[in-house]
């Protein structure tokens, strides 16, 4: 998600060879039936002029997308806002494949690829060429679209995670910046002492929670032959569950949700004064706390190991084009030129659309938009690093929507009913395997 | 009346035929990783079986009874009181406080709920600031006051429009009845709860009926709340849960085998209340 789409929470993550080994080998001959790709794409007459239709939520993606316009007057494009509140955008899209009428391109993330990928919705780029596009992103946010010999959609931004604190405010009460999570707890305490409270736990924000299990070393998915093997209730996620229901059950954090109007309001008021979040979070607090500027900066994400360096991912999406899209070659043109041409990311980075998905985008200058509300830190510096140190083995599966879902309300639950955070997580499982063979799939607990 | 037949199939049969087969259905997938083919099957009642199965599921159902055990029999009071105030003699700018009361009603619920939210949410909530100020900690948003801050809004919005019913039903009785009733020595309270109430019971059947299958459906006030707290999950009235399924778990058919379900449990209550009613009726006629 790019920061925006504050409502639905889903961390884009890598999934790199994702469906690697499993689906690699049945790839040929299976994968070619999701998608039109058995067909071959409706070619444009040359001096044809054509309109493409593109599905986004993406603040100021209308800009780049004038740009493009300009440039190219044969295939012009037509941006069309969708609602990113509680994943509305996809509900929609899963509505326009099933009516088969969706739009040529969509703005879609990371975790909810494969949900696509179940639909038939996405069209494969593989057999359009593709892959000679490869080299120009980062490798694991290319791999978050790519199943088997198929590549399914054009990486646009992520969202390397990081720590949020109003430093004078820490500075005043004599707390440092924590660097590991024990100390985060410890920094939580003495926060409390001075009448605020260092941050929510937001039961229903899955995709935070997720973020954080992948820092701990968590790999929820993976696939076994032609299985989906869940491993939501592993020791890593354990460990996050564990630490987060100590600070809810010590009334060290808050549990409203993040990102809505009570949230923003303590924000502002110094209420809560830091944030676990991610890059694109820069506009979300200069956008919503403009009072604050300059009192922010941002640390990375504390470590669960003294000197560690495990960094997770939260958001990021991409440019897809649907498998109904009526000029598919025009359409991965247009995505590609979205998310790599030097022009339309400087106006892209101007929207706060989080961190260039194109390694050419890293170089710019522009990452750093919020910097006087940063009190002058060259904050994505911070955000840089964690992505370089992401790890890149995580992988999504299908379903993600609903897995967040489970969480959020197996959370809701039991903060109501005292049980413990480990319940929630032997729980979602079952419940995600269940998910899982309901969609006709095969699918088995990983332990 | 074929024009009518015509409309009654493809409006109204047609969508629930097509519910009740999408229910009947399921979604096969073939291929490493399901990623091959898809093709719907003949399910049987599997999908009504895991809806049953479903405690969130139920539970919302336990949710919205409870919530219309109190909030409808509240709001009728409300709104039979106010309809009897309005028509008593001594009322004064009736057609004012008529339209003040009915206005919520012209507010979208989705709207309503918005603007409750915003007088719901600690922090932003005169409500709450004034609560507090006089050492009252309140917390509109909590797991056991939500579904009362829910019922709030829906009273605050319906209460005016089942006053209007109640109304024209008062205003459908020709006057000279009551003025028999006052030259026959009777109060105004005599004249209302002797002559007006027993009049008023057609309407108020009605009403009650919408309220019943208005609270099952029960979902635009949730679904805007949803996000400003973490007391209302993804299945917290029947209808939530199954949009969440349809749209969020991508299974429209549980979600139409949910929908069913939804419509057979909304004809039971309302038929059960207006053959609880008709019965009493009968004995007293």
């Amino acid at each position: 998600m790019t920061y925006e789409s504050s409502d639905s929470p889903r961390g884009g993550v890598r999934r790199r060879t994702v469906l690697g080994g499993a689906a690699a080998a049945a790839a040929g001959l299976a994968l070619a039936g999701c998608g039109d790709d058995g067909d071959a794409p409706r070619e444009r007459r040359k001096g044809q002029k054509i309109t493409l239709t593109f599905w986004s939520w993406v603040p100021g993606i209308d800009r780049p997308v004038d740009l493009w316009n300009r440039t190219h007057p044969e295939v012009q494009v037509k941006v069309e806002k969708v609602s990113a509140v509680n994943g509305e955008q996809y509900a929609k899209m899963h509505a326009a494949i099933k009516a088969g009428n969706p739009p040529d391109l969509g703005q879609i993330e990371f975790p909810v690829i494969p949900s696509f990928l179940l639909d038939g919705g996405l069209r494969d780029l593989a057999p359009l060429g593709a892959a000679r596009h490869r080299d120009a992103f980062f490798a694991w946010q290319w791999g978050q679209s790519v199943f088997g010999s198929g590549i399914y959609a054009i990486p646009q931004a992520s969202g390397p995670m990081g720590l949020f604190v109003r430093q004078d405010l820490f500075d005043r009460w004599g707390i440092p910046v924590p660097r590991t999570w024990d100390a985060y707890a410890a920094a939580a305490k003495e926060v409390r002492r001075h009448g605020a409270w260092i941050e929510t736990f937001a039961p229903t924000n899955g995709n935070r929670f997720a973020g954080l299990a992948w820092q701990a070393g968590a790999k929820w998915y993976a696939t076994h032959g032609d299985t989906w093997v869940v491993h939501l209730d592993d020791a890593p996620t354990r460990r996050v569950a564990d630490y987060w229901e100590a600070l809810v059950r010590g009334k060290l954090v808050k549990t409203i949700p993040d990102r809505r109007d009570a949230w923003y309001k303590d924000i502002q008021t110094g209420a809560i004064p830091a944030w676990v979040g991610a890059s694109w979070g820069d506009a979300l607090l200069a956008g919503n706390a403009p009072g604050t500027k300059g009192r922010w900066r941002a640390a990375p994400l504390p470590q669960w190991r003294p000197g560690g360096r495990a960094y997770a991912n939260w958001g990021g999406s991409t440019t897809a084009v649907f498998a109904k899209a009526s000029y598919p070659r025009d359409a991965l043109d247009f995505a590609v030129w979205l998310n790599t041409d030097p022009g339309s990311i400087a106006l892209l980075l101007q929207g706060g659309y989080g961190f260039p998905s194109a390694k050419a985008g890293y170089a710019a200058t522009a990452l750093d938009a919020d910097k006087d509300f940063f009190g002058g830190q060259p904050y994505s510096r911070v955000f840089a690093d964690a992505g370089a140190h992401v790890d890149t083995s995580w992988q999504w599966g299908p379903g993600v929507d609903t897995l967040f879902q489970r969480l959020g309300d197996a959370f809701t639950d039991a903060l109501a009913d005292g049980s413990s955070f480990r319940s929630v997580l032997t729980k979602v499982q079952r419940q995600t395997v269940s998910d899982l063979r309901d969609k006709g799939l095969k699918a088995e607990s990983g332990r | 009346m074929l024009p009518f037949l015509a409309f009654f199939a493809l409006c109204y049969l047609a969508p629930v035929c097509y519910a009740v087969w999408t229910s009947l259905r399921r979604t096969r997938r073939t291929g490493p990783l399901g990623l091959g083919t898809e093709h719907d099957t003949f399910a049987g009642l599997a999908n009504y079986a895991q809806a049953l199965a479903d405690d969130r599921f139920l539970t919302g159902f336990g949710r919205v009874l409870l919530f219309g055990a109190v909030q409808i029999p509240l709001m009728t009071v409300l709104a039979t009181a106010l309809a009897l105030l309005l028509e008593s003699a001594a009322a004064r700018w009736v057609t004012f406080f008529r339209g003040a009361f009915f206005l919520p009603y012209g507010v979208p619920g989705v709207i309503a709920s918005i603007l409750w939210g915003f007088l719901y949410v600690p922090g932003l909530s005169p409500l709450v600031r004034i609560a507090q100020g006089v050492g009252w900690n309140v917390d509109f948003l909590s797991r056991g006051s939500v579904l009362w801050s829910v019922a709030n809004i829906v009273t605050w919005q319906f209460t005016g429009y089942t006053m209007l019913v109640l109304i024209a039903q008062l205003k459908s009785v020709p006057g000279e009845l009551y003025e028999a009733a006052r030259i026959d020595g009777a109060s105004a309270w005599q004249v209302a709860r002797y002559v007006k109430l027993p009049l008023l019971r057609p309407a108020l059947v009605l009403t009650t009926v919408f309220s019943i299958i208005g609270t099952l459906q029960l979902f635009a006030e949730p679904m805007v709340l949803r996000p400003l707290t973490s007391s209302i999950d993804s299945g917290y009235t029947p209808n939530l849960h199954a949009y969440s399924e349809a749209f969020v778990g991508n299974n429209q058919h549980r979600a139409a085998a949910e929908a069913v379900l939804l419509a057979l449990v909304a004809c039971a209550a309302s038929f059960g209340f207006l053959r609880l009613v008709g019965g009493r009726g009968k004995e007293r006629g």
